[in-house]
């Protein structure tokens, strides 16, 4: 048998054992709820939000000419008015001060209060002045037909100019970065909880009687990967099967990169951190004592995100050059300084081959704790055990 | 002298402190049960985990067939350590399956074996059962069956017989004395109950402090093993 085939062994077992896990299953079904539940209020409150309803209180002639006009206006301010008559104009005053409606107008002019919608003044203000201006323009001699159209001029032609490819990166970079740090801690601690309980059942020690330590450790990381991959697998295809039908949601055609990118560096981050948490893990024996072990991985994640943030503020900046070639960060930068076209093809290779250097060095660093700490059972190692364990 | 299938050779181990073996040596023959006594921390476990290979002696050697024994032969061991340890959601079947083939057996062969195992040890009906849905007594059957499924070379087994009723204790004892015998492995057993070592195996070993203090064909220990292991035990 060769050096593969126990570590596809072990994967296999990891992946059909977590499929057919309740917790697992439980977990998927929660998630995609959630998920389908944002999906599903994401388009029903979206799209154009209707006009807002505004009331109006008004007094005199000259308030119900403005009116009219206004009425005839609303719809391109986004509004709805919902017009009263008042006996007098101290009643449509008093209207406003008891909140009864947004404004009022009358023969001394507009009154709102003070929070007034910008939308409903510039509404009145500029029906006022059309008005006034077509009774100005009628007493010039004009025909109410030409003043009318002297005050409805074309409309400006108006278009949408696209900004430049890879500046609208921006937002998928931190989404990817924050997907990638959420998936990474969530695989890392699936691959530590998995590694702590075949400690702890004791089965490891058959197991191990059988195959080397880096082959148990690789096929660990490797089958819990694939699991986490098939849930995410999953829950983004229900996300993006009721979202993509209802037209709310498209995927510019420049994006493909970008996934492309998030998928390599997710993976080669995962397998970083990953046998990392399998290392640690191994220095317990129950899953209660995992949390002092796994705690410098997790400082080194959060701090790794919060530095990819920083980085991805200014990603041609010194600190996103630097964090490209450095593994813990890489993988959070990388594909959001591709994303926003910052990205030079010679820093892409290095980096990869930086990323698959120290996950080669990992890989045996985390075998040889692996190895020396899986059958020790009872207090967990310290990290300062663990280093001298990994010398010897 | 005929050469003996399994040799352990002047084994040394310390722990920190505590002295755990301190020069052992005995030999166990091609289908020869060889069982060891001794007291909690006499050395029993770590002797075994020598010879498993999952630790390193500091001196001393295991020899297989008269050279040192090496990565692929220990793969051909079937193990039963004192501390059991199955996977306890993965179902019987499956769990036997898979550690044949993590030692190396192909797939059909795996289920044929697993099977033709579930059937002697009586557990064929749980198959489909995850292993901590069976009793203890059923679980240690399932136990010695990972052991056996892989058809070893050489089996070691650490206290194989304990938390075992009488009739559990007959039924795997019968199964394992009879593979035992009909393929000649040697085998290597703790345990601390002499009356078992006595009724299954033909040398013994007693073990006290990190020594064998006394070993021998069974019936080359004159007066009763007990006599022989108080008297051995007591310095």
């Amino acid at each position: 048998m060769n050096g593969r085939q126990p570590i596809w062994l072990v994967a296999r077992r990891e992946l059909s054992e977590g499929l057919r896990s309740r917790a697992w299953r439980a977990s998927l079904v929660v998630q995609i709820l959630v998920v389908a539940v944002i999906a599903v209020v994401s388009i029903a409150s979206g799209g154009d939000d209707g006009p807002s309803e505004r009331k109006l209180a008004i007094h005199g002639a000259a308030a119900t000419q403005i009116e009219a006009k206004a009425s005839g206006a609303e719809a391109d301010y986004g509004i709805r008015l919902e017009v009263r008559r008042e006996p007098s104009a101290a009643a449509a005053l008093l209207a406003v001060r008891d909140e009864e409606v947004d404004a009022a107008l009358t023969g001394a002019g507009l009154a709102t209060g003070p929070d007034a919608d910008p939308a409903l003044v510039a509404l009145l203000q500029n029906s006022a002045a059309a008005v006034a201006s077509e009774a100005r323009l009628r007493r010039a001699g004009l025909s109410p037909q030409q003043a009318r159209e002297a005050l409805e001029p074309r409309p400006l032609r108006t278009t949408v100019v696209q900004p430049p490819e890879g500046e609208g990166g921006e937002g998928l970079a931190y989404l990817g970065a924050l997907l990638l740090y959420i998936a990474i801690i969530s695989f890392g601690y699936a691959v530590a909880s998995s590694v702590i309980s075949e400690k702890s059942s004791r089965v490891v020690e058959i197991v191990l009687s059988a195959i080397r330590p880096e082959q148990l450790l690789s096929g660990k990381v490797l089958g819990n990967g694939l699991l986490g991959l098939i849930q995410i697998g999953l829950i983004a295809l229900v996300g993006l099967g009721i979202a993509l039908p209802s037209g709310e949601i498209s995927l510019p055609d420049s994006t493909a990169e970008t996934v492309v990118l998030v998928f390599v560096y997710f993976v080669l981050g995962y397998v970083f951190y990953g046998c990392a948490f399998a290392a640690a893990a191994s220095l317990v024996s129950r899953q209660e004592d995992s949390q002092s072990t796994t705690m410098p991985i997790l400082v080194l994640l959060i701090g790794g995100y919060l530095l990819a943030n920083a980085a991805l503020n200014q990603p041609d900046g010194g600190l996103a050059t630097i964090a490209t070639f450095l593994p813990p960060l890489a993988p959070m930068v990388v594909p959001g300084r591709a994303a926003q076209g910052e990205l030079a093809g010679w820093e892409l290779l290095l980096s990869l081959a930086v990323m698959v250097l120290a996950i080669l060095l990992i890989v045996r660093l985390a075998g040889r704790i692996y190895e020396r700490s899986v059958l020790r059972f009872g207090a967990p190692l310290t990290l300062r055990d663990a280093a001298r364990l990994a010398r010897r | 002298m005929s050469e003996k299938a399994l040799e352990l050779e002047d084994l040394h181990k310390r722990y920190e402190e505590t002295v755990a073996l301190d020069g052992v040596s005995f030999a166990v023959g091609d289908g020869e049960l060889f069982g060891f006594v001794g007291p909690n921390g006499a050395g029993k476990t770590t002797l075994m985990r020598i010879v498993l290979g999952v630790l390193a002696a500091d001196s001393g050697e295991v020899r297989w067939r008269g050279a040192a024994i090496g990565a692929e032969q220990r793969r051909r061991i079937g193990y039963m350590p004192e501390e059991r340890g199955l996977y306890p959601k993965m179902r019987v079947g499956e769990q036997l399956v898979f550690m044949a083939r993590l030692h190396g057996v192909e797939e059909a062969a795996a289920r044929r074996e697993a099977d033709s195992w579930m059937e002697r040890l009586g557990i064929a009906e749980r198959a489909e059962e995850p292993v901590e849905a069976l009793s203890l007594g059923n679980q240690q059957r399932v136990q010695l069956a990972v052991a056996l499924v892989h058809k070893p070379d050489l089996l070691v087994l650490d206290e194989p017989f304990s938390g075992l009723d009488p009739d559990g204790v007959d039924a795997l004892g019968e199964a394992l004395t009879e593979e035992v015998r009909r393929r000649r492995i040697p085998v290597v057993f703790s345990s601390h109950q002499l009356d078992l070592v006595e009724r299954f195996c033909d040398s013994v070993g007693i073990i006290a402090g990190g020594r064998l203090v006394a070993s021998g064909r069974r019936e080359e220990i004159k007066g009763s093993l007990a006599e022989v292991y108080r008297e051995a035990t007591r310095r």
